[in-house]
């Protein structure tokens, strides 16, 4: 049977739907492996504060009833996940400062990185597939292709250094703190955006190689049709559906390559203050970062889930 | 074999001869200073020294040995664990391969290197925590994959035979789905060695092997980066050596996949 044009499929509200729960599960599930994941190996979360002397047995004691973790595992995992709904993720073990407040702080700065380290990533996956299907035989097609490949093999860590170099030995001294912008924002979300860009890059790549060698794309050659506007409207725009999905997925890995990319450029931000935690013992800081960030995965995923439904007619109906 | 991937297997082999040799081709201890600081590479000390005046060389030889040791353990734990859930999924069916499925999803909905910094959290900082949280978090993962090759194997014909035959499933497991799915198995964990060997480095890299002085790579590439302008080759010695691993076991696995893919599959890219 044929849909009515301008309606949407039948099957489309509840593929909606499905995909929302699933998220809901999802989230759930990430919550929960974030809640025990962190006590897997542990005896006693507070084993680092007493290591390093900063509270006498009793004091412990005491910081261990206040954080309620005399309490059975249940009864905790509960009131974590309560917290949760509330907004309420305990409070940090060295500053007593609110855990959300703690991220508050912290987060503008990984929002910037993040956002803009995502446009290099798409502006230069754009790029470098388009260039690497397009003249696929010239030396600028190869080596465009290569650069992706290479681009998503290279550890952020070793790309940011070589950055950091790099840009240290070419504008030695002159002006060097003018560019206080430059070395603390564009390069490292340049590092950032190029691991996502070889990504994004070969799935535009495969994408458009296919459509430009599809009879459509003859027929608009065969109608005079200029060959900028045939690549860019008729080869390019069946090729994007699947490089949007990766792109919202890639927003999501972002994160993690926040936490490298902020290291490499002692740069603050979450991923440094969850790195802080890790190494200082502070649970509910590591615990609340990693629950944010897996909601965070969360979300892209069913907002690449939901793109791609709204792009790709054909999966609308399979739910 | 094209000119790149026997490159790639040179620089395997021979990290591998150096990994297992490493005491008796260093010329210093790589944890006691042998020198001034911060010497350039050259001919007291063969690749410098570093902020404390250890020898540079020494410490990448036993770096090797630490870094791809450490990425081994995590891949041998991530793919026992992996084929074993993947293997008891199929092989009993039902309840018990809903549950495998259903906590190797729950345990994907946290990104990998998060998962791994989570674990690292929970076990204290420390190399044997690296390199037990890295395999642990690749797991789910490998399970997954796994229980996709050992459902191919059940789904042909010998495996119905054999139940049919009065076989255990203990027997089916470890005679038919194990032994079939192998090759492809061991592919997979090829693949799984890259992504380990990323997954160590990075949380050494992070500082999370707990003693810095640690003739690791990827805790020497973090602990160069104090002196990056003055002795850059602190940090480019151990970051190239990362990459070109990584690089090399990409190439490998590249080359393996396509050997054991079928001809046909594999038409020119002209048509």
């Amino acid at each position: 049977m044929v849909p009515a044009p301008g309606r949407p499929a039948p099957g489309a509200l509840s593929a909606l739907i499905i995909r929302c729960l699933h998220g809901l599960l999802t989230a759930w599930a990430a919550v929960t492996v974030t809640f025990f994941g962190l006590r897997v190996g542990a005896g006693d979360p507070l084993a680092g504060i007493l290591a390093q002397g900063l509270a006498s047995p009793q004091q412990a004691e005491a910081l261990r009833h206040s954080l309620g973790l005399d309490r059975p595992l249940p009864a905790q995992y509960l009131s974590f996940l309560t917290g949760l709904l509330r907004g309420d993720l305990g409070r940090s073990l060295y500053t007593g400062l609110p855990v959300l407040r703690v991220i508050g702080g912290q987060l503008p700065s990984t929002l910037a990185l993040g956002a803009s380290g995502l446009l290099v990533a798409v502006v230069g996956g754009l790029a470098l597939g388009t260039l690497a299907a397009w003249r696929k035989r010239s030396l600028w097609g190869r080596s465009a292709a290569s650069a992706a490949a290479l681009a998503t093999a290279l550890p952020v860590s070793f790309t940011g250094i070589v950055a950091i170099l790099a840009f240290s030995t070419l504008l030695s001294g002159r002006a060097a703190s003018s560019l206080y912008a430059l070395r603390h924002l564009a390069l490292p979300a340049l590092v950032l955006g190029i691991a996502s860009a070889g990504a994004i890059g070969r799935v535009v790549e495969a994408g458009l190689s296919q459509s430009l060698a599809s009879p459509y794309v003859a027929a608009a050659r065969a109608r005079g049709v200029p060959s900028g506007l045939r690549l860019l409207w008729h080869a390019l725009r069946p090729a994007l559906p699947p490089a949007v999905s990766l792109i919202a997925l890639e927003a999501a890995y972002l994160f993690s390559g926040t936490v490298v990319t902020e290291t490499v450029f002692s740069r603050p931000g979450l991923g440094r203050l969850l790195i802080g935690a890790i190494l200082q013992g502070d649970y509910p800081v590591a615990q609340g970062v990693v629950a944010l960030a897996a909601l965070f995965y969360t979300l892209s995923h069913i907002l690449a889930d939901l793109v791609s439904l709204g792009l790709d007619p054909r999966l609308r109906g399979k739910g | 074999m094209r000119a790149r991937e026997a490159a790639a297997l040179i620089w395997l082999l021979a990290l591998l001869s150096i990994a297992i040799l490493a005491p008796l081709l260093a010329p210093a201890d790589p944890r006691q200073p042998i020198g001034p600081a911060l010497t350039p590479p050259g001919p007291g000390a063969r690749l410098g020294t570093d902020s404390l005046g250890r020898d540079v060389w020494s410490r990448m030889l036993y770096g090797a040995r630490i870094s791809l040791t450490a990425a081994m353990g995590a891949a041998l734990l991530a793919t026992s664990l992996g084929v074993a859930a993947g293997l008891l999924a199929v092989s009993a069916g039902g309840a018990l391969d809903a549950l495998v499925v259903f906590a190797a999803n729950a345990a994907l909905a946290v990104p990998g290197l998060l998962l791994a910094l989570l674990l690292v959290a929970g076990l204290g900082p420390g190399l044997p925590a690296v390199i037990l949280a890295v395999g642990l978090s690749g797991a789910p993962g490998f399970a997954r994959v796994a229980r996709t090759l050992f459902l191919q194997v059940r789904e042909s014909g010998f495996v119905d035979a054999a139940s049919a035959l009065g076989a255990s499933l203990p027997w089916v497991a470890t005679r038919h789905l194990l032994p079939n799915a192998s090759p492809n198995l061991l592919a997979l964990a090829a693949t799984h060695y890259a992504w380990s060997f990323i997954g160590t480095t990075t949380l050494t890299f992070l500082g999370l092997a707990g003693d810095p002085s640690l003739p690791e790579w990827g805790a020497m590439l973090n602990a160069g980066r104090a002196d990056l302008l003055s002795a850059p080759w602190l940090s480019l010695l151990p970051g190239l050596a990362i990459c070109l691993t990584i690089l090399a076991i990409y190439t490998l696995t590249e080359w393996l996949a396509r050997l054991s893919t079928p001809r046909s599959l594999t038409l020119p890219r002209s048509l």
